[in-house]
């Protein structure tokens, strides 16, 4: 297991240096001018670029940005100006992450029961209110849950908060409107894949030998139908946790999210790297946690594995 | 069996860490109950009669760093924290941290005689922070945005800016501790009216120092001059302004505390602004009728209109060609479908409200370059004689690109202005929507044919939007080249009659209008709700958006 981690510690360091490259080259790339405002004269223009280092080639500024990296320095925003990406991500992430964690707790743990529930009432009426909800859940987009969210439980009847994040009631509205999608979709996968599950050959085997129904559905089948979740869990957590753009926004919540997007408006180009990299990081970290979890879950995977 | 008890039990582990985690506030640590406890109790206080203005923006200050200020709410915020040698309360010149100022006979040199008095932290406020911060702007090591302010005003400030002279020639001069020197260029008329401005304010040098490239980047890094101290800033969420005790004219200020957040989706405002959160909020225009009789409109001073290229390069050369595109358009219909009339149709180029001579420009020169409604016949007149000198057959062949920012609004309003020259003239228009930043570099490296754009002043004089136009001028993306223009331009900047001044840059905005160089569209309003026990919340269209030192919660 040591050295599975330790090899799988070696590609994700690779994947991120691959990662950076890509996206040191395509933020130059894209169309448009950093400096670029409607009062620029050349002079200026000529001062900005010496000040953020442009004048260099840009090889030379590729290297510099690696070894700062590796300092664990990500520069300053050029839109944020006094402003270090370091502090940017240290004091937007914590909401992002603490938002995300609630509306992921309480979004996996009921998807789950819901997909079972589903399962074990097959084409009755609890299996159809859950596809119910999961496809609400699924095509109603976050800007359209969080708006009515907040004008029903905000405003209409003011049983929380209308935006800011100040306490725990704060984060009620926004949390929901986070994990409504995760929910929907485990919910699922989760179906899915027990209904799968239970036709394995275990499960007869199981059956065969004369155990209980529920024993089998809380011995062998949840726990065989749990893989598939897990696999999508990582890329959901990493990017619930990281902070979404539209939810932030809705409710005023300082977080990574809003940051992410708009430093791409703005090209914002140290924000841009700073915040991918970071994103990254934690995707990387995120599946390679899952592995793990593959290993615990499931014994064959653990074998192959040594 | 026992691994998937095991496995329940991490479950439950991780679980249970989810819900620690949730119970926490994030941002700070040790002091997460305090805060809180802090909140409520700015809350409570406020009801109990503590003066707190609240208002927000959509987006955080990007900086507070009075010289590396770019934007209008980093401006507004500074306005109210910095001290300059004058103050601009919405258009009145006031005495600021100078007493009394002398002017030299040619009208070029200013002595400044500051008043006593303490910077936040209580250290004596002296000529010499002014003299440090003006060097700090135009310094090119410094790469302000908004150095352009001044390099063709003061003394030396191009020439330093551009890296070809040290910063000490500068034309500011610390001549003892309470007495300041100025050297313009020119006789300068409204540069008593920029003084105010955040990026000729105040800082110290030691504390500039100490802090590095970190300067101003949290409350607690920076000193203030102002009538207000930052008392909090947590990025992008609020700043929370708190009266200086330190400050001069302290017995003029009423209100005891300010809070600015951050709400980035204008809707949410609102609702915060009906829910009793905020005093004061921009109504969006897709929710403008429901407030109609309630909102108050200002204009924020943006002006925009379309800049056309006259390099030679497009069929926009003929000058006819132009003029038709400013007779056909029907610009009352065109802030009706583009804007809900939030914005109100301009037909000439400088703002109206900026200074004349006694009074507003537009009352001493009222001016209509072309009538609002447009007149199709005149159009067509202009467009057979462009044709003609273009050698076109068919109106359709003349093809032009309209190039637009890729939002909503953008895209609405280059419909509109498409449809009206497509049918008015029968000419084909063809839009290009282009991200923000995009748009920007390519009006700045001219590969444009029309754009759509804007121009917010720097100063309320006509020259804020006449020195656009000059040939050679850095701002002149459209390549306009008028003699006559210029004799009106160099006229106006060596005149030291105020009258003839006016006159001269009067002419000069005829000439630019009747060669058609450009195509004025609309003045930008906002429209706000506001509480109305706030009494002197002024807005501004110069630099800052609102003026709220005097202001007072009057229940």
């Amino acid at each position: 297991m040591g050295k599975y981690i330790l090899k799988r510690l070696g590609i994700s360091l690779l994947t991120l240096l691959v990662l950076i490259t890509i996206v040191f080259i395509l933020v130059r790339l894209m169309p448009g001018d950093p400096f670029a405002s409607d009062k620029l004269t050349p002079e200026i223009r000529q001062n900005l670029e010496r000040y953020y280092g442009f004048d260099k080639p840009i090889i030379v500024q590729y290297f510099t940005y690696i070894k700062n990296i590796l300092n664990g320095d990500f520069g300053y925003s050029m839109k944020y100006i006094n402003q270090s990406v370091n502090t940017i991500i240290a004091d937007s992430f914590p909401y992002s992450f603490d938002l995300g964690m609630r509306g992921l707790s309480v979004s996996i743990s009921l998807g789950l029961v819901l997909g079972i529930i589903a399962a074990l009432n097959r084409g009755k009426t609890l299996d159809y209110m859950s596809v119910i909800i999961a496809i609400i859940g699924t095509s109603v987009p976050d800007f359209i849950i969080g708006g009515l969210l907040q004008y029903f439980f905000g405003i209409k009847w003011g049983l929380f908060p209308v935006a800011q994040y100040k306490g725990i009631e704060y984060t009620i509205l926004p949390s929901i409107a986070l994990g409504f999608y995760t929910l929907a979709m485990v919910s699922r996968i989760m179906r899915a894949s027990m209904l799968e599950v239970v036709q394995q050959d275990y499960i007869k085997t199981a059956k065969s030998k004369g155990i209980s129904n529920f024993r089998i559905t809380a011995k062998h089948q949840i726990r065989n139908a749990i893989m598939p979740v897990v696999t999508v869990l990582g890329p959901t957590v990493a990017s619930v946790l990281t902070g979404t753009f539209v939810v932030e926004s809705i409710f005023a919540i300082p977080g990574m999210g809003k940051y992410y997007v708009q430093s791409v408006q703005n090209l914002d180009y140290s924000l841009i790297l700073g915040m991918t990299v970071f994103y990254g990081a934690f995707l990387v970290l995120a599946n390679m946690v899952v592995d793990i979890l593959y290993g615990v879950i499931d014994p064959r995977i653990r074998v192959a594995g040594k | 069996m026992i691994k998937f008890k095991k496995l329940i039990s991490l479950f439950l582990v991780v679980v249970m860490c989810f819900s620690l985690a949730a119970c926490s506030t994030p941002g700070e640590n040790a002091n997460a109950n305090t805060e809180q406890k802090n909140d409520q109790q700015t809350e409570q206080t406020t009801n109990d009669g503590k003066k707190v203005l609240r208002y927000s923006l959509t987006a955080d200050a990007p900086t507070l760093d009075p010289q590396l200020m770019n934007s209008i709410p980093s401006s507004t915020v500074g306005f109210h924290i910095y001290e300059g040698l004058m103050r601009n309360h919405v258009g009145e010149i006031q005495p600021g941290m100078a007493e009394s100022y002398d002017l030299s006979t040619d009208g070029k040199t200013y002595t400044f005689h500051l008043r006593d008095a303490k910077w936040s932290d209580g250290v004596a406020i002296k000529a010499a922070d002014y003299e440090y911060a003006m060097k700090r702007l135009v310094d090119p090591a410094t790469a302000s945005d908004y150095s352009f302010l001044v390099t063709t005003l003061i003394k030396n400030a191009g020439e330093i800016n551009a890296g070809n002279m040290p910063v000490d020639e500068l034309g500011v001069k610390a001549l003892d501790d309470k007495t300041l020197t100025i050297e313009l260029n020119n006789p300068t008329g409204y540069f008593l009216s920029m003084l105010s401005m955040s990026q000729l304010c105040p800082v110290r040098q030691d504390v500039v120092e100490k802090y590095g490239k970190d300067y101003a980047a949290d409350a607690e890094k920076n000193v203030y001059s102002g009538p207000f101290i930052v008392k909090e800033w947590k990025h992008e969420d609020r700043i929370i302004l708190e009266k200086n005790p330190n400050y001069w004219n302290k017995d003029a200020i009423n209100l005891e505390e300010v809070h600015i957040l951050t709400v980035a989706d204008p809707m949410t405002a609102v609702a915060m602004y009906e829910e009793g959160e905020l005093d004061f909020v921009n109504v969006p225009s897709e929710v403008l009728k429901n407030y109609e009789d309630k909102v108050i409109y200002y204009n924020d001073g943006a002006n925009d209109f379309i800049k056309l290229n006259l390099d030679g390069s497009s069929e926009l050369k003929s000058k006819d060609l132009r003029l038709a595109l400013n007779f056909a358009l029907n610009r009352e219909d065109y802030v009706l479908l583009s804007s809900q009339n939030m914005y109100q149709p301009n037909t000439r180029y400088v703002l109206p409200q900026v200074n004349g001579v006694e009074k507003a420009y537009s009352e001493e020169y009222p001016f209509e370059a072309f009538p609002v409604k447009g007149d199709t016949t005149k159009a067509k007149e202009h467009l057979t004689l462009a044709m003609k000198e273009l050698g076109v057959s068919d109106p359709s062949k003349i093809e032009l690109e309209l190039l637009t920012t890729d939002q909503e609004r953008t895209r609405i309003e280059a419909e509109v202005l498409q449809n009206q020259l497509q049918t008015a003239l029968g000419i084909t228009v063809n839009i290009r929507q282009v991200p923000y930043k995009q748009r920007l570099e390519m009006e700045s490296n001219h590969e444009f044919e029309m754009v759509v754009t804007g121009w917010v002043p720097d100063y309320p004089d006509p020259m804020s939007y006449l020195e656009l136009w000059p040939t050679g001028s850095p701002y002149n993306h459209g390549s306009y080249s008028s003699a006559v223009y210029d004799g009106y331009i160099k006229d106006a900047l060596s005149n030291t009659d105020a009258k003839l001044r006016m006159d001269a840059l009067f002419n000069a905005e005829k000439t630019l209008l009747q060669d058609g160089a450009i195509v004025p569209l609309q003045l930008r309003r906002n429209a706000m709700l506001i509480n109305e026990k706030v009494k002197g919340f002024e807005t501004y269209f110069v630099g800052i958006n609102f003026d709220y030192i005097y202001a007072d919660i009057v229940e």
